[in-house]
């Protein structure tokens, strides 16, 4: 055995360790190794084994994973495959739809509204009502005066609001006739089957109403009245549509949410008309408080207003904003705030279509107080909209403010040129009284 | 004869035929996942394998985990085997690693419970007498005391006779680094016997005539 040259000098015990190591660990026998051999054997199986397992285990998770990614996707697929509500659409008989969504009647008849999913709705003759939003959600419609009937048709997917003066009525699925007059500002909703919740300006919030049963509020003298009537069968006055009355089609629904004075839109669509109302495109921009005004949620936002402070609102809210407060405020008889509202909303958007409004809503508001500037406003607004949505009440309460300020013979020629614009108009029989008259 | 690896059952394969076929011939056989190379690998190598790890560890149960692990490993990585004429070398470098990972191990192991454990000497020695046990065990306790890198290359100089050049090729360093780590293996193993009492008294009275 060799050693280094730096061998320690003593190593004897150590070779002699060593030696007794070497020699003492004796061959392994055969018995031994054949032990060894099927021990080895077995681990060599076991570990097949356990590969075979692992392989298996490991495609069962692939499998699995590639399943879940498939159903993940698939569902991916089919919920891009199913349909969405389909986009309302209508046809349009005995009127036709203008700029804005408003209604105008070709006839004496009344308008008549036929949506693709069933619904039916019928202005009565001399109502007046516009199309505020026509969408997959729903449809709004607002029935500015006169008596319209509904004959909704139920759907999960979509709501309905009607919304008559500051009335609002949410419907899903029933048959009812409202009215609205602005002039005495009486509401009434006749519900023959179904059932819908009203929200106005009532004491105790909103009014849900069962079949049968019919509001009566009176804004002027604070009183609601419920009374309960004979449930009747849906109305029969929906004349089945004309092809002969079908028009022309317009693929897209008007789009503004306030009146447009007719010389800025004075295009009028042929007597029927067919609309339909993509999923995107929106008659109106909600705002919170237009929805609270459309839920008759006034007092809010007079309180929103207050916290706010008056000033910073009418320096800094949008447009529509504006009118929701004007709104709000003359169903409050807050006539100062709804004044300061209508004004800001004429000296920030001077030429807007709220503007033009608000100059007839200035003159109801200015009617209480100084009835010639009341028809100085009313005036301002025919200028601007001489066929907008408020110009038979524009003519209307200027032939009676003129009557009573300056006599008959003032408001004579008024009421001529109302009988001949609105023969059929609410203030017709008030008119032909001044003509028949000596 | 031809039977796969994984078909493979609890029986004693590799018959006669195959006892002397050349370490090229049975590195292809288990690169091809031949049953009959595993048993005669194993009976070709194990004797050594087994031999090397028992007088390396002092342990005969420690030795055959050891022989079967080292087995294991050679037939999972025959495959990768690019020179099989080199089988041989093969198989002992394996072997060396895995002495190398229970050496690691053990260090670990001491180290983890802060006591030494007591060396334990099993090498189915049943003709030893108990004074030639006392010794072995004092003197694999002594080894214990080693590095890993000194202890293996002092067993496989010392008790396995390899010469400086099999030692450094088979594990991988350099002669320099093998002479060092025998000259400071030595170097230490005789200092410890110096100082162990019991020990030096055996070899100094010459009662240890063997």
């Amino acid at each position: 055995m060799s050693r280094p040259d730096d061998d320690p000098p003593d190593s004897r015990a150590l070779n002699s360790l060593t030696k007794l190591a070497r020699d003492t660990v004796p061959r392994p026998t055969a018995a031994e190794l054949d032990r060894g051999l099927n021990l080895l054997f077995a681990r060599v199986a076991a570990k097949a084994a356990r590969r075979a397992k692992v392989v298996r285990w490991s495609l069962a998770g692939v499998c699995a994973t590639i399943c879940t990614l498939l159903v993940v996707q698939i569902a991916a697929v089919w919920r891009e495959r199913v349909p969405e509500p389909t986009a309302l659409a209508y046809r349009v008989e005995g009127g036709s739809v203008l700029a804005g969504g408003y209604l105008r009647d070709s006839g004496n008849a009344g308008i008549r509204l036929f949506f693709n999913e069933g619904t039916k709705v019928e202005f009565k003759p001399g109502a007046r009502g516009r199309l505020r939003s026509v969408d997959k959600e729903g449809t709004r419609v607002v029935l500015d005066q006169g008596s319209a009937s509904f004959d909704v048709a139920r759907s999960k997917e979509r709501r309905w609001l009607v919304e008559a003066g500051p009335f609002s009525v949410a419907v899903k699925g029933t048959f009812f006739t409202v009215s609205w007059d602005p002039q005495s500002e009486s509401f009434e909703l006749r519900l023959q089957h179904g059932s819908v919740v009203v929200s106005g300006p009532m004491p105790g919030g909103d009014i849900e109403l069962r079949a049968g049963q019919r509001l009566l509020v009176d804004l002027p003298k604070q009183q609601t009245l419920i009374t309960e009537e004979q449930a009747a069968a849906p109305a029969t006055s929906f004349a089945p549509p004309s092809s002969a009355n079908t028009g022309s089609v317009s693929s897209a629904p008007a789009p503004v949410d306030a009146p447009t004075p007719a010389k800025d839109a004075p295009g009028t669509s042929p007597s029927s008309t067919v609309a339909t109302a993509s999923s995107s495109s929106k008659l109106e921009r909600k705002s919170s408080w237009a929805d609270h005004l459309a839920n008759g949620r006034w007092d809010r936002i007079l309180e929103e207003v207050e916290q706010k402070g008056l000033d910073a609102t009418l320096e800094s809210a949008p447009s529509e904003d504006l009118f929701a407060l004007a709104d709000a405020a003359r169903y409050r008889r807050r006539t100062d705030m709804a004044r300061a509202a209508l004004l800001a909303q004429r000296r920030r958007f001077p030429g807007s279509s709220r503007s033009v409004d608000a100059a007839f809503l200035l003159g109801r508001v200015e009617e209480a107080r100084d009835r010639a500037r009341a028809i100085s406003w009313y005036d301002a607004y025919l200028e601007r909209a001489a066929t907008g949505t408020y110009s038979a009440e524009a003519w209307g309460r200027k032939m009676v403010l003129t009557n009573e300020l300056k006599g008959r013979l003032s408001a004579r020629p008024i009421a001529e040129e109302y009988l001949r614009r609105f023969p059929n108009g609410s203030y017709a029989r008030a008119a032909r009284a001044l003509t028949s008259d000596p | 004869m031809s039977k796969r690896l994984s078909q493979v059952s609890l029986s004693l394969v590799g018959g006669a035929n195959h006892r002397d076929v050349s370490d090229s011939e049975l590195a292809r056989g288990l690169a091809a996942g031949e049953a009959w190379a595993l048993g005669v690998t194993w009976h070709r190598f194990a004797p050594m394998v087994l031999a090397m790890a028992r007088r390396a560890l002092g342990s005969r149960s420690d030795a055959e985990d050891l022989a079967q692990e080292v087995f294991l490993n050679v037939f999972c990585k025959a495959k990768a085997l690019r020179e099989p004429e080199k089988l041989r070398s093969f198989v002992y470098s394996c072997a060396i690693f895995g002495l190398k990972s229970e050496l690691r191990r053990r260090k670990l192991r001491a180290w983890l419970l802060f006591l030494a454990p007591e060396a334990l000497v099993d090498l189915d020695c049943r003709s030893t007498d108990v004074e030639a046990r006392d010794l072995l065990r004092r003197f694999y306790a002594l080894l214990d005391r080693l590095s890993q890198r000194d202890r293996l290359v002092f067993s496989l100089k010392e008790l396995e006779a390899m010469t400086i050049e099999e030692i450094a090729e088979i594990m991988g360093i350099s002669e320099s680094t093998v002479k060092r780590s025998l000259t400071h293996a030595l170097a230490r193993l005789s200092r410890w016997i110096d100082a162990d009492a019991g020990l030096s008294e055996v070899f100094d009275t010459r009662r240890w005539q063997r």
